[in-house]
C-alpha cells in the first residue's frame, strides 16, 4: 500500500484568494456604474467620446488611492515591522501600476479624436507617465532583492519617496498651462459637471473602489501564501549536495 | 581615531575624501563614465542628423540629458566597492547612517561638478549653442550636481549590493531627477529670452532641499539592524 500523496507544504492554511461578498459587491457595483456610464447624456462638445470618462477618471483615483496606500503601509512597516504591511504596500503598489497605466491608455484613446494626436507633451499626461515609471522601479527594486527583510525595509523607504510624484501629477494641471482639463470635482466649491454625470461617475468610482479593494485583497493573499510556502519549505540543494548553489545575499549600506 | 573625537561634519568630510581618494585611484567616474558621455553626445547628432541651426537649439537639452542620465552612473560606482565589512567597520566605529550617506553625497557632489564641467566644452564644441547668460550656469551646476548627487546616493544605498544595481539604480533616480532637467534647461532658455531665471533657480534649490530631508529621513531606515 503506497502512502497518499501530501499536499505540498503551506497549502493547508492558503484561504480563499477572492472571498465571497466582495466579487459579488464589485460585480454588482460594476453593471450598476455600467448602465450609468451608458444611460448618461452625451456631452455637449465632446459627444460619445465622453464615456471614456466614466472608466479614466475612476482609474486615475483608484491609482491616487494605491499609491497613498503604498506610502501608509511603507510608513507603518518602518514603525511596526508587520510583515502584512508590506505585502499590502507590494499589492497595492502593483495595483497602482495597472491603473495608472489603464488610466494612460485610456487618456490616448481619448486624445487621438479629441486633440488628433495619441500622446502630446502636456504636464498631467508626462507626470502621469513619470508616476508609472516611478511605481514599475518600486516593484524593480522588490523584485531584485531576495532577501525578505531587506526588500521590506528598502521598497518601504522607496515607498515613501516616491509618492511625492503624486501632488505633483494632481496639481500640474493647476501648475502648468495645459491642454488637460483641470480638477472638476475635487476642487473648492460646486463641481463643474452636469449633475447626471456626476452621478454616473460616482458611481463608477465607487465599483473602481471596490474592484481595487478585491485585487490588492487578493494580491496581499496570494502573497502572504507564498510566503507560508517559502516559510515552511526546508532549504534543498539545487544539484544535490556536492554543487551548492551561489547564495544571494543583500548587503546593506 | 574614532567618531567620538571627530565632529559629524569633520566624519562626512573624511568619508568624502576617502570615495574622492578612491576615484582618483581606479577614475570610473572622469576618466570611463565621462568620455562614455561625451560619446553620447557626439553620436546624438548623428541620429538627428547633421541640421546644424537645429543641433544649436538642441545642444543644451541634450548635455543636462547626458549629465542626469549618465550622472547616475557616476554616483552608483560606490557601493561597488563598499562591502558590508567597511560598512560594518564603520559602524562600529561609530559613523551614523546619516553621516555616512551625507559623506557620499558629497563626494557624489564634486565627482559630478567635476563630470559636468569636464562634458560642458565637448558640448559648446559639437554643438556650437547660444550662450547668452552663461554666467546663470555656474549656480546651476552647483545645484544640479547636489541634487543628483543625494538622489544617487540614495538610490545606491537602495541598490547596495544587488545583483542588477546599475539598470535599477538609474530607473529609481531618472523619473524623481526630472524637475532638475527641467529647472537645468530652463535657466538658459529664460536667460536667452531676457526673463529672469530665479524661478528655475527656485526651483533646483527646492528639489536639493525636498532630496536633503528625504534622505535625512531614509538614512536611519535602510540600517540592517539584524
Amino acid at each position: 500500500m503506497t502512502a497518499p500523496p501530501t499536499a505540498s507544504p503551506g497549502a493547508a492554511s492558503i484561504g480563499p484568494v477572492f472571498g465571497r461578498r466582495l466579487p459579488i459587491a464589485a460585480g454588482v457595483a460594476g453593471v450598476v456604474g455600467l448602465i450609468a456610464a451608458m444611460v448618461s447624456p452625451p456631452d455637449f462638445v465632446q459627444g460619445e467620446l465622453v464615456r471614456l470618462m466614466y472608466i479614466h477618471v475612476p482609474a486615475a483615483w483608484t491609482a491616487y488611492l494605491s499609491f497613498a496606500v503604498t506610502l501608509g503601509a511603507s510608513i507603518g512597516w518602518l514603525w511596526r515591522r508587520r510583515p502584512g504591511l508590506d505585502r499590502m504596500a507590494a499589492a497595492s503598489a502593483e495595483v497602482g501600476v495597472f491603473f495608472t497605466g489603464l488610466a494612460i491608455a485610456l487618456g490616448s484613446i481619448w486624445g487621438k479624436p479629441t486633440w488628433g494626436v495619441w500622446w502630446t507633451w502636456d504636464a498631467r499626461l508626462v507626470t502621469t507617465a513619470l508616476l508609472f515609471f516611478v511605481y514599475l522601479g518600486y516593484l524593480a527594486l522588490r523584485r531584485a532583492i531576495p532577501d525578505p527583510l531587506v526588500r521590506a525595509r528598502r521598497s518601504a523607504v522607496f515607498g515613501v519617496a516616491a509618492f511625492a510624484q503624486v501632488p505633483l501629477v494632481h496639481f500640474s494641471v493647476l501648475w502648468w498651462r495645459t491642454l488637460h482639463q483641470p480638477p472638476t470635482v475635487l476642487r473648492p466649491g460646486d463641481p463643474s459637471i452636469d449633475h447626471t454625470m456626476l452621478a454616473a461617475l460616482l458611481l463608477n468610482l465607487v465599483a473602481f473602489t471596490l474592484l481595487w479593494a478585491l485585487l490588492v485583497r487578493a494580491r496581499a493573499r496570494i502573497a502572504a501564501a507564498q510566503d507560508r510556502i517559502d516559510e515552511a519549505e526546508p532549504t534543498r540543494p539545487l544539484a544535490g549536495d556536492a554543487v551548492s548553489a551561489p547564495r544571494l545575499e543583500a548587503s546593506d549600506v | 581615531m574614532t567618531a567620538a573625537t571627530v565632529s559629524p561634519l569633520g566624519l562626512c568630510l573624511v568619508l568624502a575624501r576617502k570615495d574622492l581618494r578612491l576615484e582618483r585611484r581606479a577614475g570610473e567616474a572622469l576618466l570611463v563614465t565621462a568620455p562614455f558621455g561625451a560619446t553620447a553626445l557626439l553620436l546624438a547628432p548623428l541620429a538627428v542628423g547633421t541640421d546644424t541651426p537645429l543641433l544649436r537649439e538642441l545642444g543644451p537639452a541634450l548635455y543636462w540629458l547626458v549629465v542626469l542620465l549618465f550622472g547616475v552612473l557616476v554616483t552608483l560606482r560606490a557601493s561597488a566597492v563598499d562591502g558590508p565589512a567597511q560598512v560594518a567597520m564603520l559602524r562600529l566605529a561609530g559613523v551614523g547612517a546619516r553621516v555616512r550617506l551625507a559623506g557620499r553625497t558629497l563626494a557624489n557632489g564634486v565627482l559630478l561638478l567635476g563630470f559636468q564641467l569636464l562634458l560642458a566644452p565637448v558640448a559648446v564644441l559639437l554643438y556650437d549653442p547660444d550662450l547668452t547668460g552663461w554666467p546663470w550656469l555656474l549656480p546651476v551646476f552647483v545645484l544640479v550636481a547636489a541634487g543628483l548627487a543625494v538622489l544617487g546616493a540614495l538610490a545606491d544605498a537602495l541598490a547596495a549590493g544587488l545583483a542588477g544595481r546599475t539598470a535599477l539604480g538609474p530607473l529609481l533616480v531618472a523619473p524623481l531627477a526630472v524637475p532638475l532637467l527641467i529647472g537645468a534647461t530652463g535657466v538658459l532658455q529664460a536667460a536667452r529670452y531676457g526673463r529672469p531665471p530665479w524661478p528655475w533657480l527656485l526651483l533646483l534649490a527646492t528639489v536639493d532641499l525636498v532630496a536633503a530631508l528625504l534622505a535625512a529621513w531614509c538614512a536611519p531606515h535602510l540600517e540592517d539592524r539584524t
